[in-house]
C-alpha cells in the first residue's frame, strides 16, 4: 500500500529523509488535498507539502490548512486521561477512566433508566467514527439520546434538500465543473473566508466571463466582485428569494419543459411569490429594487447557473424555507442534474456530508434511513447483530437535548468531536446543563471549553493519527491516511467507543482491530439507503480520485451529478415551496434596535479549540470584534478600536469596535470563535427553525453601548 | 594627495604599495635590523604579504561602493563631530563589546550557532595575532636567565615570566589553544551544514564550505605539528612543518577573497548606532503618508544620495521620493496605482469600488451582454 | 528556471495562507517574508499580497554598505547575507516596494528568495503553490505575456494609460527572473 500518490508530472519537493503521506484536510468540507511530510528517521511530523495533483483544489490550501499538521504533535495535547477530582483534572492510567465510566454509567442507567444517558457526536471526523457513535449510542449504551453538532451547522440544507428533491447530498454537481457555468448566486456564504479554497473555481470561471450574484448583508471579499450585491438585512433570505422567484415567473425565464416535466407545486409556488413584487421585496430586505431586478435579470439569462448557500441562509429559524426557496430558483430555470449548473450547500464541517448521513442524527440511522421506517430498522438492527425491538426510538435535536437536561431527563453525556460549550446558541444556558449533568465523559485531543466541564477527559487522535474516509462537500469519499503512529496515550474513537462497549457488556458488537473493518461493515449497512457507499473501496477511492455516492455496486461509477433523470422523491418530481413571509425569532426593538450576525474569519475555525493553538492563526486574529460601519458607530459616538459593551436579551459582552463601510449600516457583525467569555454564542438567539430544529445564530436584536 | 594617487594605477595599488612598506619597516624596527629574522618562518612572511595586499585591495575597492562611501562619509564626518562625542564613544564601545567581543546577535540566532561562531571567530584573531607578531617580528622571546623569559614587543623589552610557569604555558601554547578554538567550532559549523536541511538550501559549496575545509586543515596539520615535537620527538617534524606552512599560506592567501572577508568589515556596525540610530528600534522621521514613525532623516538623506549616485530615479511627479514614505505606504501606493484607487470616491457611505466597471481588470474578458439575451435553455448547451 | 511569480492584486481574498505558507518554506526560519495587507479597511476589504519583485538591478543591493545582498545565476535576489549584514536597514529604506523585512534581534534583514530550494528545481514556491484565489501565480514566461497584454488592454479599454518609462509608479505586475 503506497502511502504517497502522485500522478505523473507533477513535481513535489522531496527532501532527503522525509516521506511524504498523501492525504486531505482536518478542517472545512472542502478536504483540500495535502501530503505531509514525515521524517523518516524519527517519525517525526516535519510539515505540509501541497497536493497539486488533487482534482479539487489542485495544491491549494487556505491559512488554516497550511498549519493544520501543526495541531498533530502540539503541547496543549491531551496526553493521559483526565479524570476530574474536587475540581481539578488529576491524570490517570487508560483502565481507571474507563472504569469510572463503566461504573458511572451503569449506575445511572440502572437508576434512571437507559435514557439517562446520551451522546453528543459531531462530524469533524472519519465516516468510520461517525457511523461507530450512532452505533455506540444505541447498541453500546442504548439510549435514544443521541445528537450532534450538525444541527447547529448543516441541518436546515438537509432539511430543505429533503423536502424538495427527497435527498440530501451538498452539491447536485461535481465542483470541478463549476468554472465552466455562467452565472453564480451565491447566498449567505462569505466563501471567500469559510471555504477559501473554492474561490478558485469562482474566480476562473469570471475569468471566462460568468456572472455572479452575492446575497450578504456585508460587502464580503466574495461580494465585493459580484457584479451585484444583495445586502439584504439579516433574516430576510425568504422574502429575497420570493421576490426573485416573482421576477423569474413574470419575466418569462422559467423553463416550462422542465418544471412541468420534474417539478410538482408550480402553481401554488406562483400564486404564493405574486405579493413579492421588487417594490415590497425591496422594503422587506432592505436592498435597492434596482439591484434585485438586475439580479434577477443575470440569474433568468444564464444558460447555466449554479445556486449556493451556507450558514447565512441556513442558520435561521426558517432555514429549511429558505434553502427551499433558494433550491425553487434553480429549479425553474431548470438548471438541477445538468452541466455546470445545479444547486449546493458550502457544508462547513470537515466530514459535514459524511457524517450526517450515517446516523448521529437523533432520528436517522446509516445510509440516511429513518428511524421511524421499520423496515431500516429490521435492516440495521441485522447488521448490528441485535433485535429490532432493542433499537431505541429517535431522540431530540442537539439544543433540545440541553433542554432535557435541565428536565432532569439526561444525566449523563458523552461527548465526542465537538465542542458545544462555545457553539450552542445561548451557550450560558449550555454551560448551565453542563454543571447540572451528574457525568459528563468528552473525547477530545485539546482541552476544549467543553472539555473543561468534564468529569472525564479521554484523549483521542488526531485525524492524522488514523485512517478513514470522509466525504467532502461534493459528495466525493476520500481517504484519510496515517502520518503516524497515535502520539503520547491517545487512542482513537473507534478503539475508545470499544472498550466502554467491551466493559458494558457489548465489546462483541465492536470487535474492530483496524478502521477498513468498520468501514466494511458501514459499507453493508448503507446499502439500499438513500446514501448509499456500498460500492465503495479504499482502492477505488485512490484510483479514482474519490467517489461519488450514492454508489451501489463495485462496478457502478459514481454519481457526480446527481439527480439527472428523476429526483429521490417518491414520485421522482422536485417539491417546489410555497412559503409565506415570516418574520426572523427576533425583531429590532426599541430597547434592541440593532441586528447582530455571527460568522467566521478565515483564520479560525468553528469553535476554535484547535485554531487557537497555532500561533500564526492567532497572531493574526486573536480576539473577537464588532464589526460595523462608520456611520452606525457615530451615531453612538464610537470610535475605531474602542471597547464597547454589546448586549441581546439574553446577555452582555465587550468587544473592540472594528470600522469599515463594506457592511450594512444597521447591523453588527461579531465572529464566534471563542469561549466564555469572548464567546458572541452567549447573544444569539436560540429560536429553533421548526423543521431542521436548527437555531436562529444568524440574526437576533441588539444593541450597543460605549463603555 | 592627488598628484601622489596619479603615479600608481589605482588607489588601491596605491595603498597596497604603502601597506607593504609600513609592514617592511615594522619589520625592520621588530627584529633589529632584521637580526631576529626567523628564516623557517619565511614562508609565512610571503603569505601575509599577500594577504596585507589582498586585504587593501578588497578594502580599498569594498569602500569605493556608493553605498559603503556614503556610510564611511558620514561616519568619519560624526566622528570629528565633537557635538557628537558621548554618542561616539558610547556607540563603539556597545559595538565593540556587544557585537564583535560577545557576538550576541549570533546567540539570538541560536546558542549553537552563537558558540560556533564565537569559537571561530576568536580563535582566528588569536592566531592572527600570533603568527604575524611572530612572522613580522613584532615580538618574540629571549631569555634574560634560565629561569626567566622576556617578551620583546617591537624591540621594546616588557613583560618577564617564569620560563615554566603558569602563564608561560599559555604563552606557548598560545596558538595550540587558539587552534583547538578553531577546531572545536569548525566541527560544529561543518556538523550544522551538512545536517541542518534549511542551510542547505542557498549554501554553495566554494562559498560556504571551501574556508572550513581550509579552517580544518590548518588547524588539523597545526595540531599536529604540536604533537610530533611534544609526544613523538619530533617524528616527521621537517615535513609535518612544510605542510604547515603550506596550508597557511593557502589560508592566508585565501582570506581577503572569500568568505572570511567579513571579518574585517564587521567594525563598520558601528556606523548604525553611530549614524542612524542612537537607541535599537526607536525611529524618529515619519513617513510623509500616515505619519508613523519608520526611519531617522539622516539614514533616509543617505539612501537617497545612494540611489542618486547610481541613477535611481525613485523621485514622484509631486517631487518626492519613495524613500520618504513608510515601507507599508509604498507598497500600498505601488498597490493603489496599479488598481487606479486613488481618486473615486462616488459615495462616501459606500466602501469604494475597487471593481472599476462590470469586471474586474484582470478577470478575463469582458462577455457581451447579447451572451445573455440569448433566449436559448440552458440543456442546450448542455455539453 | 523558465517560470516566473504574476500577481494579479483584485484576485486577492486576503486569506493569508500565503503568509503561512511561507513560513513553511525551507531556509525561512518560520518568518514570513511576503505581505497581505488591506488597501484601506475602512473603505474596502479589498486586500493585496506583496512580495520581492527579484528586479535585476535591486535597489536593496545597490543600497547596502556591507554588500552583502547577493544574487544567484538564476536571477533571485537572495536576503542578506547573515555574516555580512551590518543591520542599517538601508535596504528597507532604499527598496522603492517597501519589500525587505527587519529582526532586530538577530540583526539581519531577511526577504523572500521564491522559495529558493523550490523554485530551482522548478516547483512553486509555497505561496504561489497554497493561493487559493490564484492572486499569486507561478507560471510560463509565454502565459505571463499573454495576462499581461490582456491585462494591458483592459486598462487602455479604461482609460489607465500607464506613462511611458515610469516604472516605478506602474510597475508591471509581475517578477521572477524576468523584468522591464
Amino acid at each position: 500500500m503506497s502511502e504517497f500518490i502522485s500522478k505523473p508530472g507533477v513535481k513535489n519537493l522531496q527532501r532527503d529523509g522525509e516521506k511524504l503521506i498523501t492525504t486531505h484536510c482536518s478542517y472545512c468540507g472542502m478536504q483540500c488535498g495535502m501530503h505531509i511530510r514525515v521524517s523518516e528517521r524519527t517519525g517525526e511530523i516535519k510539515g505540509v507539502e501541497p497536493r497539486y495533483d488533487w482534482p479539487v483544489t489542485l495544491g491549494k490550501l487556505c491559512p488554516k490548512g497550511v498549519t493544520a499538521y501543526q495541531q498533530i504533535d502540539h503541547p496543549d495535547r491531551i496526553k493521559r486521561p483526565l479524570i476530574k477530582k474536587n475540581g481539578e483534572f488529576i491524570e490517570s492510567s487508560w483502565d481507571e477512566a474507563l472504569s469510572l465510566i463503566e461504573r458511572k454509567f451503569t449506575e445511572l442507567q440502572e437508576k434512571h433508566g437507559k435514557d439517562s444517558l446520551s451522546v453528543f457526536g459531531g462530524v469533524s471526523m472519519t465516516n468510520e467514527k461517525c457511523y461507530l457513535v450512532g452505533k455506540y449510542a444505541r447498541v453500546a449504551l442504548g439510549t435514544r439520546f443521541i445528537d450532534y453538532n450538525g444541527r447547529f451547522c448543516m441541518s436546515s440544507a438537509a432539511g430543505g434538500f429533503n423536502q424538495t428533491f427527497g435527498l440530501d447530498r451538498g452539491s447536485t454537481l461535481p465542483w470541478t465543473e463549476l468554472e465552466h457555468s455562467d452565472c453564480f448566486l451565491i447566498a449567505g456564504s462569505n466563501t471567500a473566508e469559510c471555504h477559501p479554497t473554492s474561490i478558485q473555481m469562482f474566480w476562473k470561471a469570471r475569468d471566462k466571463g460568468a456572472k455572479m450574484i452575492v446575497v450578504d448583508p456585508r460587502e464580503t471579499p466574495t461580494a465585493r466582485i459580484a457584479d451585484v450585491h444583495l445586502d439584504l438585512k439579516p433574516g430576510t433570505d425568504s422574502a429575497l428569494a420570493n421576490g426573485l422567484l416573482h421576477l423569474i415567473i413574470k419575466e418569462g425565464y422559467v423553463d416550462q419543459e422542465y418544471v412541468d416535466e420534474r417539478c410538482n407545486n408550480y402553481e401554488e409556488l406562483k400564486a404564493s411569490v405574486e405579493a413579492f413584487t421588487p417594490d415590497h421585496t425591496a422594503s422587506l430586505t432592505g436592498v435597492d429594487k434596482e439591484k434585485i431586478i438586475k439580479a434577477a435579470h443575470i440569474f433568468g439569462q444564464s444558460p447555466r447557473s449554479v445556486v449556493m448557500f451556507a450558514r447565512g441562509v441556513e442558520q435561521q429559524s426558517k432555514g429549511v424555507d429558505n434553502v427551499t426557496l433558494y433550491s425553487a430558483l434553480a429549479l425553474l430555470r431548470g438548471q438541477i442534474g445538468k452541466f455546470a449548473s445545479g444547486v449546493a450547500t458550502f457544508t462547513g464541517q470537515g466530514n459535514g456530508q459524511g457524517g450526517r448521513e450515517h446516523g448521529q442524527k437523533s432520528d436517522l440511522l446509516p445510509g440516511y434511513r429513518k428511524l421511524t421506517d421499520p423496515e431500516a430498522v429490521k435492516y440495521i438492527s441485522k447488521v448490528w447483530g441485535i433485535e429490532p425491538e432493542e433499537m431505541p426510538k429517535p431522540g431530540v435535536s442537539a439544543y433540545e437535548m440541553f433542554d432535557e437536561i435541565h428536565n432532569g431527563t439526561i444525566k449523563a453525556m458523552h461527548v465526542i468531536c465537538s465542542n458545544p460549550a462555545v457553539s450552542s446558541p445561548n451557550v450560558e444556558y449550555a454551560w448551565e446543563a453542563f454543571k447540572k449533568l451528574d457525568f459528563l465523559v468528552v473525547n477530545d485531543f485539546f482541552l476544549s471549553e467543553t472539555a473543561e466541564f468534564a468529569d472525564v477527559v479521554l484523549p483521542t487522535t488526531t485525524w492524522a493519527e488514523d485512517e478513514g474516509t470522509t466525504t467532502n462537500l461534493e459528495g466525493r469519499v476520500i481517504r484519510i491516511r496515517k502520518a503516524i503512529e497515535p502520539l503520547h496515550e491517545s487512542k482513537p474513537d473507534w478503539e475508545i467507543f470499544g472498550e466502554i462497549a467491551k466493559r458494558l457488556g457489548k465489546g462483541k458488537h465492536f470487535n474492530y482491530k483496524n478502521p477498513r473493518e468498520i468501514f466494511e461493515e458501514f459499507r453493508i449497512a448503507t446499502k439500499g439507503g438513500k446514501a448509499d457507499y456500498s460500492g465503495i473501496t479504499y482502492e477505488r477511492i485512490d484510483k479514482e480520485d474519490g467517489v461519488f455516492w450514492p454508489c451501489p455496486s463495485e462496478d457502478h461509477p459514481g454519481t457526480p451529478t446527481i439527480f439527472k433523470d428523476k429526483f429521490s422523491t417518491p414520485d421522482g418530481k422536485a417539491n417546489l415551496p410555497a412559503v409565506a413571509w415570516k418574520e426572523p425569532g427576533e425583531i429590532p426593538t426599541k430597547e434592541f434596535p440593532l441586528r447582530l450576525t455571527t460568522g467566521r474569519v478565515v483564520y479560525h475555525y468553528l469553535s476554535g479549540n484547535q485554531t487557537r493553538r497555532i500561533d500564526f492563526l492567532m497572531e493574526q486574529c486573536p480576539v473577537p470584534y464588532a464589526e460595523m460601519h462608520p456611520e452606525l458607530a457615530s451615531q453612538y459616538n464610537m470610535r475605531d478600536g474602542e471597547m464597547i459593551k454589546l448586549s441581546t436579551p439574553r446577555s452582555s459582552m465587550e468587544l473592540e469596535v472594528k470600522l469599515t463601510k463594506a457592511t450594512r449600516n444597521d447591523i453588527v457583525f461579531v465572529p464566534y470563535h471563542w469561549g466564555k467569555e469572548l464567546s458572541v454564542n452567549k447573544l444569539t438567539n436560540p429560536s429553533l427553525d421548526p423543521i431542521s430544529r436548527m437555531p436562529e445564530f444568524k440574526v437576533c436584536s441588539a444593541k450597543i453601548e460605549k463603555l | 594627495m592627488q598628484k601622489l594617487e596619479r603615479s600608481f594605477y589605482s588607489k588601491a595599488s596605491m595603498y597596497s604599495f604603502f601597506v607593504v612598506m609600513i609592514l617592511i619597516l615594522s619589520m625592520w624596527l621588530g627584529t633589529g635590523q632584521f637580526v631576529h629574522v626567523d628564516m623557517m618562518l619565511f614562508g609565512y612572511l610571503i603569505g601575509s604579504l599577500v594577504f596585507a595586499i589582498g586585504i587593501t585591495l578588497r578594502m580599498v575597492s569594498w569602500s569605493l561602493r556608493p553605498a559603503t562611501h556614503q556610510m564611511l562619509k558620514r561616519s568619519f564626518s560624526n566622528l570629528r563631530n565633537r557635538e557628537r562625542k558621548k554618542r561616539n564613544i558610547s556607540s563603539i564601545i556597545k559595538t565593540a563589546i556587544d557585537n564583535i567581543i560577545l557576538q550576541k546577535f549570533i546567540f539570538k540566532r541560536g546558542i549553537y550557532r552563537g558558540v560556533t561562531h564565537w569559537l571561530i571567530a576568536w580563535g582566528c584573531i588569536g592566531s592572527f595575532a600570533i603568527t604575524f607578531g611572530l612572522t613580522f617580528g613584532w615580538m618574540h622571546f629571549s631569555l634574560i636567565d634560565p629561569e626567566t623569559y622576556q617578551i620583546i614587543v617591537m624591540g621594546v623589552p616588557t613583560i618577564t615570566m617564569a620560563a615554566h610557569g603558569l602563564f608561560a604555558e599559555m604563552v606557548y601554547n598560545g596558538l595550540n589553544i587558539t587552534a583547538m578554538m578553531v577546531l572545536i567550532g569548525v566541527l560544529m559549523a561543518l556538523i550544522r551544514r551538512t545536517t541542518s536541511p534549511d542551510v542547505k538550501v542557498t549554501q554553495r559549496t566554494e562559498f560556504d564550505l571551501v574556508p572550513l575545509y581550509i579552517l580544518l586543515t590548518v588547524t588539523v596539520t597545526g595540531l599536529v605539528l604540536t604533537l610530533s615535537y611534544a609526544v613523538l620527538d619530533g617524528w616527521m617534524h621537517n615535513y609535518l612543518s612544510l605542510i604547515h606552512q603550506i596550508t597557511v599560506v593557502l589560508f592566508l592567501v585565501y582570506f581577503p577573497f572569500g568568505k572570511l572577508f567579513h571579518l574585517p568589515i564587521r567594525p563598520m556596525t558601528t556606523a548604525v548606532p553611530m549614524n542612524y540610530q542612537e537607541h535599537l528600534q526607536v525611529d524618529t522621521r515619519a513617513c510623509k503618508r500616515c505619519e508613523t514613525l519608520y526611519s531617522n532623516d539622516d539614514q533616509i538623506a543617505d539612501v537617497k544620495e545612494i540611489l542618486g549616485a547610481q541613477s535611481f530615479d525613485l523621485q514622484l511627479s509631486d517631487g518626492t521620493y519613495l524613500s520618504d514614505y513608510c515601507p507599508a505606504c509604498r507598497r500600498r501606493m505601488r498597490v493603489m496605482k496599479q488598481m487606479n484607487l486613488e481618486s473615486q470616491h462616488k459615495n462616501p457611505y459606500a466602501p469604494i469600488q475597487t471593481m472599476t466597471d462590470v469586471q474586474v481588470p484582470g478577470f478575463g474578458k469582458h462577455r457581451a451582454d447579447s451572451y445573455y439575451e440569448k433566449k436559448d435553455k440552458g440543456d442546450k448547451n448542455h455539453e | 528556471m523558465n517560470k516566473i511569480m504574476y500577481l494579479e492584486f483584485e484576485r486577492c481574498i486576503g486569506c493569508r495562507a500565503c503568509q503561512a505558507a511561507c513560513r513553511e518554506c525551507g531556509d525561512h526560519d518560520a518568518k514570513e517574508r511576503n505581505f497581505v495587507e488591506h488597501v484601506d479597511f475602512m473603505e474596502s476589504r479589498q486586500t493585496f499580497p506583496m512580495m520581492c519583485m527579484q528586479c535585476k538591478d535591486p535597489a536593496c543591493a545597490r543600497v547596502c554598505p556591507a554588500n552583502a545582498i547577493q544574487i544567484t545565476e538564476e536571477g533571485v535576489v537572495l536576503s542578506a547575507s547573515d555574516e555580512k549584514c551590518i543591520g542599517c536597514r538601508n535596504c528597507t529604506f532604499g527598496c522603492p516596494f517597501g519589500i525587505p523585512k527587519f529582526d532586530f534581534e538577530e540583526n539581519k534583514m531577511y526577504k523572500c528568495d521564491m522559495c529558493y530550494d523550490r523554485s530551482k528545481h522548478d516547483i512553486a514556491p509555497m505561496c504561489a503553490s497554497v493561493c487559493p484565489s490564484d492572486a499569486i501565480r507561478f507560471i510560463d514566461f509565454d502565459e505571463m505575456q499573454s495576462l499581461r497584454r490582456r491585462r494591458t488592454q483592459m486598462n487602455l479599454v479604461e482609460g489607465k494609460k500607464p506613462t511611458e518609462q515610469d516604472k516605478w509608479k506602474y510597475v508591471p505586475e509581475f517578477f521572477g527572473v524576468y523584468s522591464d
